[in-house]
């Protein structure tokens, strides 16, 4: 699917329409195809989309939640229905279920798009700026109550924004406030305190981590906090867009570091989904669980007997004012019907009045971005969450949104599940990424 | 399938020539015959563990399976298939599935019957390439074609009244149109073959009598073959039904997906409950099953007549 950035959908389409134009015409000659030529003629013609706003206008809404998928799709439904009672446009809203969405996003913004759909900050939105895919919404900003960090999530490569977000969620240690209470443990501050505190644990006979990695990605959870802990925020950004080196010895100390903590997680993790981990820090098994806020979904409650801390520092010149916590919100597509239409949805999607219509309607609220959205229906971990994501000095989006989605699915999943079959062989790990970077990144 | 036949004559063939050193069971002996029994028992269970586990545990509370581990017993409900139902909103799905399936079934049917007549019928001097194109087609993977096929359909208009994007992307006539292209090399060749088995000499007196070349296809061979063409109609729904690959190219408007496609409603985005999914992909299952329940003695008989000829 590499194509270079020139080929565009719009340009591409308009090249070919006149190839067809012209054939068609001579065709025509041919076998007397007249009529059918003018309806297709017709049908190649571009139209204008009709109006922005306002009866009338129409705006295509595809959305990364299919029907029935509960309060995400309940939310992203009710935004929708209220952008269309407050502007009077209809919206068409398309539902297509999460993964299916995810995987099929390159064929559908070089396809039929809607005008403006659900999508992700960081690498991966960059990447579609970058070939021409979304379009620039810089005209739309700055958006009330969305602050620079935010802003910055939303900007390109190219100095613009191509995205508006609305929500995110954070990645930390999640424990069983019933657990460590009962034990007489306390969140750790400091590296001594968390290495303590793990060996308290294996004392007691509780594994200490769960760990799961048969679905691939969770553990590059644990490779991106382990790597801002110990190599800084700037490093692990740039490393994700791969300008450092991957067999360097700050990768192999991050690799080497993790080799070290293997023992104080659940042995064989690649027999292991996320949700059977979550499970066994459920009941009690392990202590904690390094996972995003989603750990909720799998033990089957609201999470009042669940807490979270951010990882502690490893290197004290380097802190723990870094974490994930991935931001989702939403894009215009370069190949939609109604650009104008699509950029004013955008705006509104991005304002407190969009989120808190959302949050209003779903049984589960997500925690909006928009510093101006009521966190009167947030859980206590939500609100714990808004706390510490705001006082973080740095947000990174999780691997594979912070780098090539390519590099992260084909390279980093079987790599890291390679090192944690076999955690001895660092430099064979590293060095392969590193090749594999290399024809990736170029 | 093809050594069916030949095994249920053989028993009386050979009493009537040797004296009775063997009994039922055919062209095998008692000893082979248990041996022969114990491994296609073996096979048979190694076939079925899986869906009968998935059959087991869609009867069960993802909650309970969960906490006691799936070789517990207890949690049994039937919730899984009530929620599977209306979240993955098969309903709508299952009429997409259909609306794609009946038409490019009839049309591959159609269509290859009438390259297969011609083909097997009249003889020019590309028969056997022709055949051996449509058979090199079905060689290649869909894969390789995706993004040929993608950008074609990208570039071809369509009405508004057939398509509501304005070009073959999103609507089923680029499903039956790639599912029909790429099930017509193999009905061709099963067809070509049926058909060159049929008598020259029926041909020859429908000749004398004025047929022509339409009728001789339409009222002469279209009966002769209705068991191939059984056989094969049980095939291809299963294989067009089951089509998941296309359909999550070509359409990307969610309440267009086929139901294979429709299945990934049930996973959210992080959370699967693998319980429900397992509800889910039997209900999915079931129709292909009915039809080849239904047909099955089509089936059977269509491939053998074809297997034998003359």
């Amino acid at each position: 699917m590499s194509r270079p950035p020139s080929t565009a959908i719009p340009r591409s389409t308009m090249v070919t329409s006149a190839a067809t134009r012209r054939s068609v015409l001579r065709g025509i000659g041919l076998s007397g195809l007249a009529v059918g030529g003018a309806s297709l003629l017709a049908a190649c013609g571009g139209d204008s989309g009709g109006p922005a706003t306002g009866s009338g206008a129409t705006v295509k809404f595809g959305i990364n939640e299919a029907e029935g998928a509960g309060a995400a799709h309940d939310r992203l439904a009710a935004i929708a229905q209220a952008y269309a009672k407050e502007s009077g446009t209809k919206v068409d809203l398309n539902a297509v279920d999460h993964n299916t969405f995810q995987e099929s996003i390159n064929t559908y913004l070089q396809g039929t798009p809607d005008d403006v759909f659900t999508w992700f900050a960081g690498f991966r939105m960059s990447q579609f700026a970058e070939n021409g895919l979304i379009t620039d919404l810089s005209d739309q900003w700055p958006i009330d109550g969305l602050n620079d960090s935010f802003k910055q999530a939303s900007t390109a490569s190219d100095g613009k924004q191509y995205f508006v977000p609305i929500s995110y969620y954070p990645w930390a240690v999640f424990y069983r406030k019933s657990v460590f209470e009962k034990n007489g443990w306390a969140p750790p501050s400091s590296n001594d305190e968390f290495m303590a505190l793990m060996d308290d644990m294996q004392g007691k006979g509780v594994t200490p981590f769960a760990f799961g990695d048969k679905d691939g990605w969770p553990a590059m959870g644990t490779f991106d906090i382990l790597n801002m802990r110990l190599n800084g925020f700037d490093f692990h950004m740039s490393l994700m867009a791969g300008d450092e080196a991957w067999d360097g010895d700050e990768v192999k100390g991050v690799f080497d570091t993790w080799r070290k903590l293997l023992p104080y997680h659940q042995a064989d993790p690649l027999g292991r989904t996320w949700q059977e981990a979550a499970t066994s820090m459920g009941k009690g098994e392990c202590g904690m669980y390094l996972l995003g806020t989603f750990v909720v979904d799998a033990l089957g409650e609201n999470g009042e007997d669940l807490d979270f801390f951010t990882f502690p520092e490893l290197d004290s010149s380097i802190g723990s004012d870094a974490l994930d916590a991935p931001i989702d919100g939403f894009c215009v597509a370069s190949a939609g019907k109604n650009q104008d239409a699509g950029k004013a949805m955008a705006k509104w999607l991005g304002s407190a009045a969009a989120a808190d219509a959302g949050n209003n309607a779903a049984d589960a609220p997500f925690i909006a971005a928009n510093s101006g959205a009521s966190t009167s229906t947030y859980s206590d971990l939500q609100k714990k969450s808004a706390e510490v994501v705001g006082a973080a000095a740095n947000i990174a989006q999780f691997m594979d949104r912070d780098t090539n989605a390519d590099f992260a699915n084909t390279v980093m999943i079987p790599s890291i599940q390679e090192f944690l079959k076999n955690p001895d062989d660092i430099d064979g790990v590293t060095a392969s990424i590193q090749e594999q970077a290399n024809s990736i990144f170029g | 399938m093809t050594y069916e036949t030949p095994v249920a004559t053989a028993p009386a063939a050979a009493r009537a020539v040797t004296p009775p050193t063997r009994k039922e069971g055919g062209v095998l002996s008692k000893r082979r015959g248990a041996v022969a029994t114990v491994i296609m028992a073996v096979l048979a269970l190694l076939w079925l563990f899986p869906l009968v586990w998935a059959l087991i545990n869609s009867f069960r509370e993802y909650e309970y399976t969960q906490v006691n581990g799936y070789l517990s017993f207890g949690g049994w409900t039937t919730s899984n298939y009530e929620q599977a139902w209306s979240q993955g909103n098969f309903g709508l799905h299952m009429k997409n599935s259909l609306l794609i399936t009946i038409p490019a079934v009839l049309l591959t049917l159609w269509l290859s019957s009438m390259v297969a007549f011609v083909l097997a019928r009249f003889s020019y001097r590309f028969n056997l390439a022709l055949l051996g194109v449509f058979l090199a087609a079905n060689l290649l993977p869909p894969q390789a074609l995706l993004i040929p096929v993608f950008r074609m359909f990208r570039e071809i208009p369509l009405p508004y009244f057939m398509s509501d994007s304005g070009s073959m992307l999103n609507s089923f006539w680029a499903l039956i149109l790639v599912n029909t292209a790429f099930q017509m090399g193999f009905c061709t060749f099963v067809l070509s073959n049926y058909m060159k088995t049929l008598p020259y000499e029926i041909y020859e007196s429908a000749e004398l009598d004025g047929a022509s070349v339409w009728r001789q296809y339409w009222q002469l061979t279209m009966p002769l073959v209705r068991p191939a063409l059984a056989a094969l109609a049980t095939l291809q729904v299963t294989w067009v039904y089951n089509e998941f690959f296309w359909a999550t190219v070509l359409i990307q408007q969610g309440d267009k997906l086929p139901v294979t496609s429709a299945l990934n409603n049930l996973r959210g985005q992080f959370f699967t409950d693998t319980n429900l999914v397992a509800a889910g992909s039997i209900i999915v299952a079931l129709p292909v099953l009915v039809v080849f329940f239904a047909l099955q003695k089509q089936f059977v008989s269509g491939l053998t007549l074809g297997s034998t000829k003359g």
